[in-house]
């Protein structure tokens, strides 16, 4: 079953309805967002882009739910650069509905059946509070979608080359699931693979995580692909996803260079200077949209992420079809109150 | 001890004794700060960094002799204070001169300490210091010494020990961690905390005034709002409306100020809209204000449900808060300590004067028109700056 089969025309039909229904929710239980929407003068909306947003950040500076506290079941945290925290807060409903759709979605590509499961991450990662929530949270939770689970670095970030083998041995010659941040798959399992002649030709791979750090090495995403496809591996997809919309990720097809959302969620790219939407090829901010949030108003969140829509229903599966182009920078006061912090 | 870049003077120990003696309004000082106002005030600099012209207009002698005299008293012999030294704020590159040139004009040993992060009008400023340097007595250079270095409680402890005045700039973080490093007993500090800035504009003020007039107040708000992002402390952020059914003044300086602002270039790029629309939304859901508009990158005008509302932090540059007020005197009640400058449109002597007596000292130190807020003047924040830098000796024959 695939959550990626709706054209475009069809899926905003379909979400337009959704996500304005989710609108009047949020502002019925959410005074904040109600406020927002109150002070920027809102009128519901004919289109999707045209339905309210929220910038990300706001879920650092601000506690945005639409539960009553006795129904907090859970509160995601994401660790920020400047140690701020967006918290995200999901009712039992929303956490099994988060859950179920993240499932769903990497199934699209997985299969309904669990798979023997690679971890390109250690162990120990998991003991360390501080970069647990982020990292931690995503490893644990994608874990879920495969069964034979090894970590491919032990407790010292090594590379595991005994278990690699052992569970190649085991399960290589059936498909197999890897995860792991991009960065990782590149530096431990791509030249660990080449370097030792692991045949990894019958393995998924799901990576995320940004590519800042490799494109400091000057890696680009087509090369990562290329590289990792002389190693056998060929069903490599990329994702983008953020704490502030758990359980959505808008998913790389099988061709490779483009994301795609699953039917409950969509993206727009906004014009950071009009902030329309950008017509395709135009790059601008990405907008992510999904009808997951319905515990706290994140249904639709302006990113600082920039990105860019190379088509709609030209690709491997219907709908827009896009990339991540990077982060939009920090502005900075710089005025006389601007601290130096290294006065002291 | 991490290392010492040495910026300006002579390098070697910056706290050792010196035999060295200036004295208040030093000729050989006066002359090199009107060395150094000729190359700031040469074309080339000032068009390329227009901060660097209103410095050099501090700096001319005329203007200079004036702070002597002012620094002179009828009932005292007047002296320097000894050693000052000076924690000038990373972003704001031209301050650090002249909290310096008047400490030095009235005679005293000064250590700088210039911030890793200073801008290019800072590198600017070095080369002329240095270049002037080159041709004016040495004891400047023994006596005068601007520096950089990384964090480092020694450094900052020594320098703090040897200081009679110390000048803490950069708000009220930098206060207090160099505020851990003790003084000397006769020793003083000079704070510069952080501060608010408001702006107002007398809606009768406005309605009378012409188009030339209402342009050029835009003109004089836009560079006091847009020329540091907002962010100095004598940037305006909230304005406030004063009058009744103030609406249709506030329309016309909205549109105004964005073709004013896009005129003169101020650009807003994607990452500060972003930021504004954070900070807008933000004040929204905390209930701060009832409407936000984003009429252009360069304006945000927000609408503040009651005047103690009004954001005392950094919203970004090119925001805007308003809120209506029958008088300045129903602004009394909200102006406390942190407020610096209050710029002002429309008004008439009275009403200011009212307004400033009204206040009592308890809060705003700058009462200016628009195009002002910025200018700086020795005196500041509440200090007789020259005076600060003084020491007295009474004499009773």
């Amino acid at each position: 079953m695939s959550v990626f089969t709706l054209p475009q025309a069809a899926k905003e039909e379909v979400l337009l309805k959704e996500l304005s229904a989710l609108v009047e929710h949020h502002r019925e239980k959410c005074e904040p967002y109600e406020r927002i929407l109150a002070a920027s003068g809102y009128t519901p909306a004919d289109s999707i882009a045209g339905l309210p947003w929220l910038p990300v950040r706001l879920f650092k500076n601000l506690e945005l739910k639409s539960i009553p506290d006795d129904e907090i079941y859970k509160v995601l945290t994401s660790s920020g650069t400047t140690g701020e925290v967006s918290k995200i807060y999901l009712d039992k409903e929303s956490a099994a509905e988060q859950t179920r759709r993240l499932g769903a979605t990497v199934q699209s590509v997985l299969g309904p059946k669990r798979l023997p499961m690679i971890l390109v991450d250690t162990k120990a990662m998991l003991k360390d509070r501080k970069s647990f929530s982020a990292r931690g949270a995503g490893v644990l939770g994608m874990s879920n979608f495969g069964r034979n689970h090894v970590w491919a670095l032990d407790n010292e970030g090594h590379v595991d080359l005994p278990a690699l083998k052992e569970f190649l041995e085991k399960y290589g010659d059936e498909p197999f699931l890897i995860f792991g941040f991009t960065y990782l798959v590149w530096l431990h399992l791509y030249e660990v693979a080449r370097d030792n002649g692991l045949d990894l030709s019958n393995g998924i791979l799901i990576h995320s995580g940004g590519w800042k750090k490799l494109i400091d090495q000057a890696v680009s995403p087509e090369e990562f692909r290329a590289r990792l496809a002389g190693v056998g591996l060929t069903n490599v997809h990329n994702y983008y996803g953020m704490i502030e919309q758990i359980g959505t990720v808008f998913l790389e097809g099988k061709s490779g260079g483009s994301l795609y959302a699953p039917d409950f969620a969509d993206i727009v790219i906004r014009n950071p200077q009009t902030w329309a939407e950008q017509p395709v090829g135009e790059p601008g901010l990405i907008e992510v949209i999904s009808t997951l949030p319905t515990s706290y108003p994140g249904h639709i969140i302006l990113t600082e992420d920039l990105g860019v829509v190379h088509g709609i229903d030209d690709g491997d599966w219907p709908g827009k079809r896009f990339s991540v182009l990077g982060r939009l920078p920090r502005a900075e006061a710089r005025g006389c109150s601007d601290t130096y912090r290294e006065a002291a | 001890m991490s290392t010492i870049r040495y910026r300006f003077g002579a390098e070697g120990d910056l706290t050792a004794p010196s035999d060295d003696r200036l004295t208040v309004g030093d000729p050989r000082v006066i002359d090199f700060l009107g060395k150094l106002a000729r190359k700031l005030l040469v074309p080339a600099v000032a068009r390329r960094h227009p901060e660097l012209g209103s410095l050099g207009f501090f700096l001319r002698p005329a203007e200079l002799h004036r702070v002597v005299k002012h620094m002179q008293h009828e009932d005292a012999l007047v002296f320097p204070r000894g050693n000052v030294f000076h924690v000038p704020p990373a972003n704001v590159d031209t301050i650090f001169v002249y909290s310096w040139a008047l400490s030095a004009l009235a005679g005293n040993h000064n250590v700088v300490r210039i911030s890793e992060r200073s801008a290019t009008a800072a590198d600017t400023i070095l080369g002329a210091l240095n270049e002037v340097l080159a041709e004016s007595d040495p004891i400047i250079g023994r006596t005068q010494r601007m520096v950089t270095y990384g964090r480092d409680d020694a450094i900052t402890g020594a320098l703090s020990k040897w200081a009679d005045v110390r000048v803490i700039w950069g708000g009220d973080n930098t206060v207090e961690a160099i505020r851990k490093h003790p003084l000397r007993p006769s020793a003083r500090d000079l704070t510069f905390p952080d501060r608010t800035s408001w702006a107002a504009l007398s809606a009768d003020g406005w309605r009378a005034a012409d188009p030339a007039q209402k342009r050029a107040a835009v003109l004089g708000f836009t560079n006091d709002a847009y020329w540091f992002d907002q962010a100095a402390c004598s940037s305006p952020r909230t304005v406030f409306l004063v009058g009744t059914d103030t609406s249709d003044v506030r329309e016309e300086f909205i549109e105004l100020l964005i073709e004013v602002s896009g005129q003169r270039g101020w650009e807003i790029d994607a990452a500060m809209a972003v930021e504004k629309r954070v900070n807008a939304y933000g004040l929204a859901a905390t209930g701060a204000i009832s409407s936000m508009e984003f009429p252009a990158n360069s304006v945000t005008a927000m609408s503040l449900i009651t005047v103690p509302d009004a954001p005392r932090h950094w919203i970004g540059a090119g925001a805007f808060p308003f809120a209506e007020v029958g008088s300045l005197l129903d602004l009394v009640p909200a102006m406390n300590r942190q407020d610096q400058t209050f710029s002002h449109f429309g008004f008439s002597a009275e009403q200011l004067r009212e307004f400033g007596l009204a206040l009592g000292g308890r809060g705003v130190d700058r009462i200016v028109p628009f195009g002002q807020a910025l200018t700086f003047g020795s005196l500041w924040d509440g200090y007789d700056l020259p005076r600060e830098f003084t020491r007295l000796t009474t004499l009773s024959v």
